[in-house]
């Protein structure tokens, strides 16, 4: 093993032989036993691993901020994520059968406007327009001779 | 009654909220603690700690136990941290011994210690996947596998990040280890 290895292997792996690769942790321990620059690099990575251990403790300050969060969260909870044929159950329940005025007014509105266009007559020409394109397929269907005997009607 | 991670997820689904602020006790001082770790910002850190919290309410009904809870919470974490993290601009490495941790409480913890509060500094100067390997390594004691199934990537993907984010963390604190030789 190079010292370049080692290093990545310390990196990679941190300080602790335990965490090494049972293949590579005899050539790194031999490494570090009989090159004091290896040695060197093994102490420097315990080192930068303390310090990062130390950088990554738990924090008072994240007790509070939890606290704030539970807090936050107390109050009313957004509806849940779930799939349309477990939930359309939950909606019928949900729905509100009782009368309300804007319901009324809005079906009131709706039978006055469906009075208005039939007293109008404005149903009429989509009426004529659908007897006139129909007429001569009507005709047609009447007066065409019989498929196998040719006969007319 | 079985309080588990996995029980309390499935009562959750049910719409249990007595079981979500259990679940929520449990893991958000952790959860808060990683994602100010990896934002460098106690404020954003609360926030993403919540919004974690709210997508377990939402997808409990959802939920899968593929893989355990808490891994599948860090992961949520993690990915809403790096989402944040796209929309700012880096700062430059260089800069990293000019910087000072914001997180209330760390600056007076590593007031006696300056090469603790520069490397906190630089640890925030880390890329977003650099510093996430090294937060996930370090701060929830996670194997390289572990680290790579939170992060969705290879374990040799991992300990890539973890390589380079070491050396950039020496290069940044070249100075301080000069000084203390």
């Amino acid at each position: 093993m190079t010292r370049d290895e080692l290093q990545t292997l310390l990196d990679s792996h941190g300080a602790d032989p335990a965490q090494w690769p049972a293949a590579l942790r005899v050539a790194a321990l031999g490494l570090i036993a009989n090159d004091p620059q290896a040695r060197a690099d093994h102490e420097a990575a315990r080192e930068l691993d303390a310090a990062l251990a130390r950088f990554a403790q738990p924090d008072t300050a994240d007790e509070t901020a939890a606290a704030r969060v539970l807090t936050r969260l107390a109050g009313p909870l957004p509806r849940q994520d779930r799939a349309f044929w477990r939930r359309w159950p939950a909606v019928l329940l949900d729905w509100q059968f009782a009368p309300a005025w804007p319901r009324l007014a809005a079906l009131a509105c709706c039978a006055v406007v469906g009075f208005g266009i039939g007293l109008a007559g404005l149903d009429r020409p989509f009426d004529r327009a659908g007897l006139t394109a129909s007429n001569p397929d009507i005709a047609s269907i009447v007066f065409e001779p019989e498929a196998i005997t040719g006969a007319r009607p | 009654m079985d309080e588990s991670d996995e029980a309390l997820m499935a009562r959750i689904a049910r719409g249990d909220e007595r079981a979500f602020r259990l679940l929520a006790r449990r893991h958000l001082p952790a959860m808060a603690g990683l994602a100010r770790r990896i934002l460098g910002n106690a404020a954003d850190g609360e926030d993403v700690a919540q919004e974690a919290m709210l997508r377990v309410w939402t997808h409990a009904p959802r939920w899968q136990p593929l893989a355990a809870f808490r891994t599948w919470l860090t992961r949520v974490v993690v990915n809403l941290c790096l989402d944040r993290k796209r929309r700012t601009q880096w700062v430059d490495l260089e800069a990293a011994g000019e910087l000072v941790d914001p997180a209330p409480g760390a600056t007076e913890r590593a007031e006696g210690d300056e090469r603790d509060r520069m490397l906190a500094a630089a640890v925030e100067t880390l890329p977003a996947r650099q510093r996430s390997a090294i937060v996930l390594t370090y701060s929830e004691g996670m194997s390289n596998a572990q680290v790579a199934e939170v992060l969705d990537t290879s374990v040799s993907a991992v300990e890539t990040l973890l390589v380079r984010g070491k050396q950039n963390l020496r290069r940044a604190l070249a100075g301080v280890i000069d000084e203390d030789e």
